[in-house]
């Protein structure tokens, strides 16, 4: 027995020992908050002078910057709130705006935003619906994306095809990216494919072509699963036909040709958003962009954010507050568009030469023109598990190993199942 | 079993002062992290709001979440496959490497070699291997007449990361069976000769029977491991978001928790899992009172 109690005691020692750490009140004065965001490295510098202006302006609020990968970073995050130590601000990705908010995890900001009349006036409002909740919102655009149809220009002048016009149609795009895929040594192998996208995430590929044919992706009420109505069916028949033809490689395969094989000078055209343009420039190909193609149905990209959100349980809210207006501010967003990551959540810094004129030389209004006809990229509850049901459910079927009726009917079921846990 | 020397006077107080780390880490570390699992395992629990009472409701879901059945038969599967697999090659190569040939620490330290390497270094070597287009596997297949193959697309996936899990355990394994196959006595097998046994009788009347306690440390330790498998599972068939062709019990228990938010689920899934393995290890304990023999 009293060997029991000594192991014990030496326990809580060490326990309080470790435990034992600082404890700040909340206090007037200097305060320190922090920010986790996901990103490259590279952004971090980026970042670092925001926060370094901020303090400039507000010496009275150190913000303190974390940078994690995009896996890593939605980990951690859970870790921190669960572990009641939650950042005061944070990153969010539009699409999973809602798990967290009806969670609980999120500030209301509509109190501050009322506090600064005229506050959004400048905001492109395709990037704001996203946040906004029956209450007011609970998060704020940081910058956005548009989708657009990127092309290797070297490639196109070796094989004698015509760049991509503000006229292209699908097919278009399919009967170009054939004369673009080659085997280059003669070898029976292909080593320049026409065209690649990522088709796990909705948002480079999918999403496009379904509105481009008709179709849509879910009911306004969040409860059905609308891929497979008929616009979409023929959207997914075309998908899968660039699989088919073989103009690029199925999903299993493209990791064999590096992690982006537009980058990797792989492929002749991809269609992404502008976060890839800086890894483009640096990686030396020639490129430019033009507006996604037409479907029977018109044209149509995706707009998505990523945003700002303030932790319920931050102990500063109004720094952490304070620190998203700066960064949302012309100054801030100027510093942002500095990045080359994105497009500023700001008509008139995007408007400006911070950010039309950008390393590349590309035709920057692409993007922004495309806001004219870009849907949202959806935003419900319950979307991680449903866009993995959907995106990874999909993946035999462009490996060639099942048919895409069959399989489609399955993976809407098991969507639609998610939908209603999440009601 | 009452063996080794007593602690005498003050030498108590030292090793229980010595083992204090150890036994803390396991008090809090793994009895603590147990018993909270099997609490959380009765709740609902999203990790940000309160708990919420769920009783047995989480473990009745099981039989009806076709994600998890499909999961567990997968472990199931996979376990069917790389147990044998394990043993028995592991056993082949420590038979191998116990002859007295040329060279012989050179072969056990390849051999060995992927136990030490990190597995998500050994995954993406694989993934070259294994590559459709451009792997060396097909590109040896091809040379001789057949097809190429999908190594790594759903229907094969299983088949091709239970070659790269027993690839990397038969290290360990050759440990063990170079242990137990060194501790024979030669005489017996001067005897086996004078009796006029050929190897293969040698084999199955001294070797097998004297290194029963090294197969059932291996199988057992095999077992446990192939319940657990992820690193190379998730490294070689990890989908773009986030989902498996061959998802495991563990892949469903950390995408359950960490990724749906479904703690009181994911708590429900490991304790089934820890009960098939003490369910299993029950049958492997019933198993050396019969069949293992200690000199």
């Amino acid at each position: 027995m009293k060997k029991i109690l000594f192991v014990f005691v030496v326990a809580s020692l060490l326990l309080t020992a470790c435990g034992g750490g600082a404890k700040p009140a909340a206090q007037q004065g200097p305060v320190e908050i922090t920010f986790t965001m996901w990103g490259a490295p590279e952004e971090l510098a980026v970042w670092q002078a925001v926060v370094d202006d901020f303090h400039k302006a507000n010496p009275n609020i150190t913000v303190k910057v974390d940078v994690s990968d995009w896996d890593s970073y939605w980990t951690k995050l859970n870790t921190l709130i669960a572990g009641n130590t939650p950042p005061d601000v944070f990153a969010m990705d539009a699409p999973l705006f809602l798990d967290w908010q009806s969670r609980g995890a999120l500030l209301n900001l509509q109190p501050y935003i009322d506090a600064n009349p005229g506050f959004l006036d400048g905001f492109y409002p395709q990037t704001l619906t996203a946040y906004k909740t029956a209450d007011g919102y609970y998060g704020l655009p940081r910058d956005f994306q548009t989708i657009v149809l990127f092309y290797n220009k070297d490639m196109f002048n070796a094989a004698g095809v015509d760049y991509p016009t503000a006229d292209w149609t699908y097919d278009d795009l399919l009967a170009a990216a054939k004369k673009l895929t080659l085997d280059t040594n003669k070898d029976g192998k292909i080593d320049q494919y026409g065209f690649w996208s990522d088709t796990w995430d909705m948002e480079l590929l999918w999403s496009e072509v379904i509105w481009a044919y008709g179709g849509d992706i879910i009911s306004a009420d969040h409860t059905k699963t609308l891929i497979g109505e008929d616009g979409a069916r023929d959207a997914w028949a075309y998908i899968d036909s660039l699989y088919k033809e073989g103009v690029m490689p199925t999903p299993t395969t493209s990791g064999e040709f590096g992690s982006d094989l537009f980058q990797s000078g792989k492929a002749a055209m991809t269609t992404i958003g502008h976060w890839a343009v800086p890894g483009y420039v640096q990686s030396g190909i020639k490129f430019d962009v033009a507006p996604m193609p037409k479907g029977p149905a018109g044209r149509a990209t995706s707009v998505n954010s990523a945003g700002f959100v303030i932790s319920k349980g931050s102990k500063h809210p109004d720094a952490a507050f304070e620190f998203v207006k700066f960064a949302l501010s012309e100054a801030g967003q100027k510093r942002l568009a500095e990045l080359g990551f994105a497009i500023p959540v700001l008509k008139s810094v995007a408007e400006s030469d911070a950010y039309l004129k950008q390393p590349g030389n590309l035709n920057q209004r692409v993007f922004l023109d495309s806001v004219a006809f870009a849907h949202m990229k959806p935003v419900f509850k319950g979307y991680e598990e449903w866009a993995s049901i959907v995106g990874d459910g999909l993946i035999p079927v462009f490996d060639g190993e099942a048919e895409l009726n069959a399989t489609l009917d399955e993976v809407i079921a098991a969507a639609d199942e998610v939908l209603a846990k999440n009601k | 079993m009452d063996y080794g020397l007593k602690p005498l006077g003050r030498e108590k107080l030292w090793l229980w002062l010595m083992l204090t780390p150890t036994l803390v880490g396991l008090v809090f570390g793994t009895v603590g992290s147990l018993l909270a699992t099997l609490g959380l395992s009765l709740f609902d629990w999203d990790l940000i709001n309160p708990p919420h009472w769920a009783g047995v409701e989480n473990y009745v879901q099981l039989f009806e979440n076709k994600d998890y059945i499909e999961a567990f038969v997968n472990t199931l599967k996979f376990s069917a496959l790389y147990v044998p697999g394990v043993v028995i090659l592991s056993l082949l190569v420590a038979i191998l490497l116990n002859r007295k040939i040329r060279g012989v620490s050179f072969f056990r330290t390849v051999y060995f070699l992927p136990t030490v390497t990190s597995a998500v270094a050994t995954a993406l070597v694989w993934n070259m291997i294994y590559g459709k287009e451009t792997g060396i596997l097909n590109f040896v297949l091809e040379r001789l007449g057949f097809a190429p193959v999908c190594w790594l697309c759903t229907d094969n996936a299983m088949m091709s990361v239970v070659i790269v899990n027993i690839w990397g355990a038969i290290g360990e394994g050759m440990i063990i069976f170079l242990a137990g196959l060194t501790a024979i006595p030669r005489d017996y097998y001067e005897a086996a000769m004078l009796d006029g046994a050929n190897e293969l009788q040698q084999f199955f009347s001294v070797t097998l029977p004297l290194i029963t306690p090294s197969i059932f440390f291996q199988t057992l330790i095999s077992a446990i491991n192939a319940f657990q498998a992820y690193d190379y599972i998730y490294m070689l068939t990890r989908r773009g978001q986030g989902d498996s062709s061959v998802p495991v019990a563990v892949y469903s228990i950390y995408r359950n928790a960490f990724h749906f938010f479904r703690m009181g689920d994911a708590s429900a899934q490991a304790i089934q899992l820890a009960l098939l393995v003490a369910v299993f290890m029950a049958i492997m304990f019933w198993w050396e009172r019969h069949y293992v023999v200690y000199e």
